[in-house]
């Protein structure tokens, strides 16, 4: 049984932030709700308020500008999957979206939540930290833009504050010639929390690596950029020895942010050739 | 033929298609009061007292029961009856069931389940079997751990060693694995016009029921009825009381209509769990591949409660060699209770866990002695003539060649794909596994019975106890009837699994229902016919003797013109003509000591032969085909029987792959995965016909059989494409890659 709330449905991002400044910190706010409807299900929350803010029309958008891609936070994953932009400008992030859940899920559920509710296994978190995403934040205390990487605190934490509305995620349409690709392993073909996954965005520069940029997810409390595994491979030419090494200094984060656990035994190898496996994927799609 | 052996409609195919069928959720609510239980959330504990003054405060809440309020015997199992409605005074799992909660409406009875308070006193636990053993081990229950240990001794197994030129010796596990059926467990109970203490829910047996309902309220049977409702699948988990005993106990105080819905993690957390079986198992060859011995060492843990234990723990036993020939068998089986969630029937009785290990048996003496996996199999099957390890002469009726050289086929056309060098991380591999199965509960009778009657005004009913829980035992019993009375499938009425207007059929499991039941039915009709004939012989003036019955009619030997319908018959003697069937499988009961006997009647047959890729670098299994052979003696409905099969390989995927329950953690789909469409291999069913001269047109069974090969096949096929066996079950994204690692090692 879910406990009896209040449901909000504002028009406008202001109305939202009234409303979220109003129910000092007992609201939560709800897009597709396949993760919120879980937890009010099973007692994990119990919101006083409960606000909608699937109505508001900017949020619902996907926008381009100076070359600026913005996604609102209400956005679902077949939207991101389907959006000629996003596609365009970030597929990594637009694979990611294709792979969540089930279409069900994807119909539902949208990359503000996914980001928000900050599960170290989210699927878009990865490709957005590659693509050098920003948030968004508004709120009563006016506007902020927060670097992706910065807003996550732990599992399932982040930094907004309860009257902080997260609503556009925007980050630089990536060039033609820079190199993509996610990767993602589950225990299902569909319908599976992601056990590993692995977004790369590269440059090549006369044969050699240059600007990469590699997330993963699933493997560290929050997902990590992997920055000693990218000062790495800067100017590192294309071969396996190269990725090789790279992937070494990828498992070493791992194990650095998580700890050696029962299951490291699997985690070190796996995120080892799915890093490796991103690499190639990327150079294959587009060559 | 006119009806067997052909596609009719599913009679119940529409109602589900338009989503009209009303499954235990569905049945209806108006003035309804609901039901809540209070489950322990601890493994193994005393109950030193149950305060529920402020749950009773809760605003609609009408009662609280506990298990005192219950006026009879508190404790229901199959077989053993151990397992209590409501926990007494203790708990042996997480979930056992302390109180219930009857209120006006399903938000108080939940409000009021979270304010009672239950004060426990932690008592040890036990969660390995091999603890459970120990003589100092905490006792589940007073009369000890062991529930039972069985054996099956043939030959001299010693012997048959000292002549075998290979002897391969490996241990296999398995874990719990639930029926993940899409129904949640429901349903409603009212006094009926008859002031009969009605139950309406999904069930697999609704006669079984009715006697622990009527057990456990101290009422006369014919107090009691159950009705089955729609029900949205079974595999076993439908043969134990879920709701049922709950919900006439609250009408029995209360005398008012009641309605209860599990959660679906209610579901998870209680209903009856596959036996996770420990198997090891040494078995020998003669360098021809000619197998001379095996030996067999089965431990399961039932968890809290007996349930179908025994049942498992024989026929696991029996069925230990697999669909071979063995001339020296020594199979030891034992069942132990341990503080785990209580184990159960499901999909097979153990026979897919012990078929995961036969058949890695005969893969590995095929390596050892450098033989091909079919023809090793082939060499070794049984065959009409053959003896079973229980010293059971098969006389007819014996596929499992026939299922192999279907197979054979199907590799030699080359229908399996090769590696593509690509991608060098995807290895392929293809496996075989092949089963065999006892139709019926393990010797022991489990009879049938219906009947068919005539109306005047021309209707043909059919009653038969048997709950069809999806598999479609309704058109097939239905085909039957229709064809062996010559009357079309549109004249019938089928009035089916309600205790008060039909008979005992016994249990929809053990693939036994179109056997049994089926034959159960012919008997009937055979009746039928006589009655009609004796009618006749007085309507015609014709003796009996000169009269005979075909297509419909009674007919005259003499005159050729001279016939008359039977629906006829009933009219013109304006009443009711009724037929009455019975049947009992022909068994013998196992001798006690060494397992010797005719434990069924017949057996079903199958092969299925996978093809997997595996990738080398995160141990990720796809099952990419399936061809699945299988002897049903007579297909009576050939795409039912192909359905059967595609569902069963869809869980012998899940059942090879990921499925997992574990005690105390596992909630839910959200933690317990089953394979999605998309996880499913491309399935060529192959149907054998080796006719059964017992079986209802030649039929056996087929529901658990659909299953059992497929998980073998599946890990057969790992081992083939990365050179090295995985003996634990799931083969889940760990174990896979840490088994391609040993290989690698090599």
């Amino acid at each position: 049984m879910i406990p009896p709330f209040e449901y909000k449905i504002p028009k406008t991002i202001e109305e939202a932030c009234d409303l979220l400044w109003q129910a000092e910190g007992k609201s939560k706010i709800i897009a597709g709700g396949t993760d919120l409807v879980i937890g009010l299900r099973n007692g994990d929350q119990s919101p006083q308020v409960i606000i909608d803010i699937t109505r508001i029309e900017e949020l619902r958008k996907i926008g381009e500008m100076n070359g600026v891609l913005s996604i609102g936070a209400a956005i679902t994953h077949s939207e991101l999957a389907s959006s000629s932009w996003v596609k365009k400008y970030g597929k990594v992030l637009s694979d990611a979206a294709s792979e969540i859940g089930s279409p069900q899920v994807r119909n539902l559920g949208t990359i503000g939540g996914n980001i928000i509710n900050a599960s170290p296994a989210a699927d878009t978190i990865p490709p957005l930290m590659v693509l050098n995403a920003m948030g968004r934040v508004v709120s009563k205390e006016g506007e902020r833009q927060v670097p992706l990487y910065q807003l996550f605190k732990g599992p399932y934490e982040t930094n907004l504050k309860p009257y902080e509305l997260l609503t556009q995620v925007i980050f630089l349409k990536l060039p033609s010639d820079m190199r993509s690709s996610f990767v993602r392993l589950a225990r299902r073909e569909a319908m599976a929390i992601a056990r590993m996954s692995v977004a790369v965005v590269f440059q090549i520069e006369r044969g050699k690596i240059e600007d990469i940029r590699i997330a993963v997810g699933s493997v560290t409390p929050t997902p990590q950029r992997m920055l000693e595994a990218e000062t790495f491979l800067k100017g590192k030419p294309l071969d396996e020895a190269s990725f090789q090494k790279a992937s070494h200094k990828v498992s070493e984060k791992m194990i650095s942010q998580s700890g050696i656990r029962p299951t490291t035994s699997y985690k070190k190898p796996v995120v080892e050739a799915l890093f490796i496996r991103a690499m190639r994927k990327a150079l294959e799609e587009q060559a | 033929m006119r009806q067997v052996g052909i596609e009719v409609p599913k009679v119940d195919v529409l109602e589900k298609a338009l989503g009209e069928a009303k499954y235990g959720a569905d049945l209806p609510t108006g003035e309804l009061l609901f039901l809540k239980v209070l489950r322990s959330p601890k493994p193994h504990a005393k109950i030193v007292r149950i305060e529920m003054d402020e749950a009773l405060r809760v605003p609609g809440v009408e009662k609280i029961f506990i298990a005192k309020d219950i006026p009879g015997k508190n404790l229901v199992g199959t077989i053993t009856k151990d397992q209590p409605i409501l926990a007494s005074d203790r708990v042996r799992y997480i979930g056992d069931p302390v109180a219930l909660v009857v209120a006006n409406g399903e938000e108080f009875a939940e409000q009021a389940t979270k304010k009672l308070r239950v004060i426990y006193e932690d008592l040890p636990a036990v969660f390995q079997p091999e603890e459970a053993l120990q003589p100092y081990a905490p006792l589940i229950h007073d009369k000890g751990n062991l529930l039972l240990e069985f054996h099956v001794i043939k030959g001299d197994s010693p012997r048959g060693f000292k002549e075998a030129d290979v002897i391969v010796e490996e241990t296999y596990t398995t874990t719990w694995v639930d029926h993940a059926y899409l129904e949640p467990d429901a349903g409603i109970s009212y006094l009926d016009e008859q002031g009969r203490i009605t139950v309406v829910c999904p069930t697999q047996n609704v006669h079984y029921d009715q006697k622990e309902v009527a057990s456990v309220l101290s009422l006369p049977l014919d107090q009691v009825r159950i009705i089955q409702s729609v029900t949205g699948g079974g595999f076993g988990g439908r043969l134990d009381i879920t709701v049922q005993c709950l919900l006439a106990l609250a009408v029995f105080h209360l005398k008012r209509p009641v309605k209860i819905i599990y959660s679906r993690e209610e579901v998870f957390q209680i209903t009856s769990k596959r036996h996770p079986l420990k198997i090891r198992y040494k078995s020998g060859a003669k360098r021809d591949g000619t197998l001379s011995a095996v030996e067999v060492d089965i431990l399961g843990d039932t968890g809290a409660y007996a349930s179908y234990g025994s049942t498992v723990a024989i026929r696991s036993a029996v069925h230990a060699t697999g669909p071979y020939q063995v001339p020296n068998v020594k199979v030891r089986s034992r069942m132990v209770y341990t503080n785990n969630s209580w184990s159960g029937a499901m999909r097979g009785f153990g026979v897919p866990q012990m078929a995961f290990a036969h058949e890695s048996q005969m893969d590995l003496l095929a390596q050892a002695l450098n033989m091909d996996p079919i023809e090793i199999r082939l060499k070794n099957c049984l065959r009409v003539g053959s003896e079973t390890a229980t010293g059971q002469t098969l006389m007819a009726s014996v596929g499992i060649g026939e299922t192999l050289n279907k197979v054979k086929e199907w590799r030699e056309r080359g229908f399996f794909s090769k590696n593509n060098p690509k991608r060098p991380f995807i290895k392929k591999g293809i496996g075989i596994g092949s089963m065999w199965y006892g139709v019926g509960n393990t010797g022991i009778a489990n009879p049938s019975t219906a009947q068919v009657e005539v109306d005047p005004n021309g209707e043909i009913r059919l009653f038969t106890g048997v709950a069809d829980i999806g598999q479609g035992s309704d058109t097939i019993l239905l085909q039957i009837a229709s064809e062996t009375i010559g009357v079309s499938l549109k004249d019938f009425r089928l009035i089916r699994a309600d205790t008060a207007i039909t008979t005992d059929a016994g249990a929809t499991s053990a693939s036994r229902q179109t056997y049994i039941s089926g034959n159960a039915i012919l008997n009937a009709i055979k009746n039928l016919k006589e009655v009609a004939i004796g009618e006749a012989s007085q309507l015609l003036s014709i003796d009996e003797k000169d009269l005979f019955y075909e297509e419909g009619k009674v007919k005259s030997r003499t005159c050729l013109t001279t016939s008359i319908p039977i629906k006829e018959i009933a009219k013109r003697c304006g009443r009711v003509i009724r037929g009455e069937g019975y049947f009992d499988p022909e068994t013998t009961r196992l001798d006690p000591e060494t397992g010797q006997g005719a434990p069924y009647a017949t057996y079903a047959f199958a092969t299925h032969l996978a093809e997997v890729e595996v990738d080398l670098e995160t141990g990720k299994v796809r099952v990419n085909r399936m061809v699945a052979s299988h002897d049903v003696g007579k297909a009576i409905h050939p795409k039912n029987v192909m359905g059967q099969i595609m569902g069963g390989v869809a869980m012998g995927t899940g059942f090879a792959l990921m499925e997992e329950f574990i005690p105390g953690k596992t909630t839910s789909f959200v933690n317990y995965l089953i394979p999605t469409s998309k996880d499913v291999p491309e399935v060529i069913p192959i149907v054998v016909e080796e006719k059964e001269p017992t079986g209802p047109f030649g039929a056996k069974g087929v529901g658990e059989p659909a299953l059992i090969p497929s998980a073998p096949a599946i890990l057969n096929a790992i081992a083939d494409a990365i050179g090295e066996r995985i003996y634990h079950l799931p083969a889940n994204l760990e174990r896979v890659l840490e088994a391609i690692h040993k290989s690698k090692q090599r």
